[in-house]
């Protein structure tokens, strides 16, 4: 019986081959779901971002959904540090907030100041808001994001950003899932992200940005 | 002075065994393991209320070179469409901006009068998607197409967050390779925010 399967499978195999269109789909992805490899980890690039050109987006960083992710907490000291060099270079902080949080329950870590902008939205931080508007009156042609949930907000925000045209900028170590498939996935999708995506994105770690 | 020099020592070397950061995934990587498939899951179609999308699927896309595991997925939405079109059902086109309709692979081409639309990945974005559909009474989407990773996650994520059902039949969507393919199912059946409007299923489990 495994003997024919594998021959079963070889055939399969050879005649994909010859069709020339391995590697194509052996059955539906549920059910290779076990025999499926990751593609390499992706380099992370250092970034000199423009002070003028560039906003800062810290989204969701509050209790609970930072609170309740072991990772979001632990990466509050370079997100306090990032924030602070953000500050010093007058960059536009931009921070969100989702279901039924406000601006008070951000941490105090990441705090925002009087007069940064707060929206408020699901995980796409550009619907049923102004932060398209926000950033485009002072001229902001970068993003970097950061925030939780990384496959929620960074991931919906990131790309959306990226199909608006903007360059994006995401520190590896400022995004965070509950699982490490999705803070993954998250990572190579905006990476690689098709659709034009893929190309306005720069995967970079917080000590790796310049301003 | 020697309690501060201990403490300096101190602190240096535990500042040297502790990680220099808080483990990002980028270290992580190899370590990382996918959580269990999602549940398929049967649905039952009202084709009065229900649109079928079919998301880029067009020569320069659906191809060996680009996205060999689309081509098998031609014969499955091909049914999908005649079933859609034998009960009356929209079926509903897209492409990527400048690439018309008629670069749709020959075997599921749009009918005359179908609706079409061009967009980056998100097809609600910049075009009167959601106004037709609702001016059309639907309020569930059958997403199929390709990239999963883009136009699929993309646009069956708006939906969701526009307040549509959406099926995402896991047989009528392809990936580059099996990776993004496999997030992208696992995303829409789990995503945060999304997922209570997704059912992901396969076509044999959906009913006209």
């Amino acid at each position: 019986m495994r003997r024919s399967k594998f021959h079963v499978a070889a055939a399969v195999s050879v005649i994909a081959l010859a069709a020339g269109f391995s590697p194509a789909r052996a059955g539906d992805i549920v059910q290779e779901w076990a025999n499926v490899k990751a593609p390499a980890a992706l380099p992370l690039k250092p970034v000199t971002a423009d002070a003028k050109t560039t906003a800062l987006l810290l989204l969701d960083f509050v209790n609970p959904n930072c609170t309740n992710r072991p990772r979001c907490l632990a990466q509050m000291p370079a997100m306090k540090k990032l924030l602070a060099e953000a500050r010093a270079a007058k960059l536009l902080i931009v921070y969100s907030t989702a279901g039924k949080t406000t601006a008070k329950d951000i941490l105090p870590d990441v705090a925002p100041m009087s007069g940064d902008p707060v929206v408020h939205s699901s995980v796409d931080k550009f619907q049923g808001t102004d932060l398209a508007k926000i950033l485009q009156d002072k001229g902001i042609k970068s993003v970097i994001v950061t925030g939780t949930a990384a496959h929620g907000a960074v991931l919906y925000t990131g790309s959306a950003a990226a199909l608006r045209g903007m360059a994006v900028i995401v520190p590896v170590d400022g995004m965070s899932s509950e699982d490490l498939y999705y803070e993954q996935a998250t990572a190579w999708l905006l990476a690689k992200g098709t659709g034009g995506i893929g190309p306005k994105v720069t995967l970079t770690r917080s000590d790796m940005i310049k301003f | 002075m020697k309690r501060i020099l201990l403490g300096l020592a101190l602190a240096t070397f535990t500042m040297s065994t502790l990680p220099a950061k808080a483990g990002d995934i980028v270290d992580e990587w190899a370590s990382v393991k996918a959580p269990p498939p999602p549940a398929l899951k049967p649905v039952t179609v009202d084709p009065k209320t229900t649109a079928l999308l079919v998301l880029d699927m067009i020569k320069p896309i659906c191809n060996a070179e680009r996205y060999p595991r689309c081509l098998g997925t031609v014969a499955v939405v091909k049914k999908l469409i005649g079933e859609a079109r034998a009960k009356g059902m929209m079926v509903v086109y897209t492409s990527v901006p400048n690439v018309p309709v008629t670069t749709v692979l020959e075997e599921l081409a749009a009918k005359p009068g179908e609706p079409f639309f061009q967009s980056g990945t998100d097809k609600f974005l910049k075009t009167d998607l959601e106004k037709m559909l609702r001016d059309k009474g639907v309020t569930t989407v059958i997403s199929t197409g390709v990239a999963a990773q883009g136009a699929v996650i993309s646009t069956a994520s708006e939906a969701s967050l526009r307040g549509f059902k959406v099926i995402v039949p896991i047989d009528t969507i392809s990936g580059n390779f099996a990776y993004p393919e496999q997030y992208t199912v696992w995303h829409l059946a789990n995503g945060p925010v999304i997922s209570p409007n997704i059912t992901v299923t396969k076509s044999d489990l959906m009913k006209f």
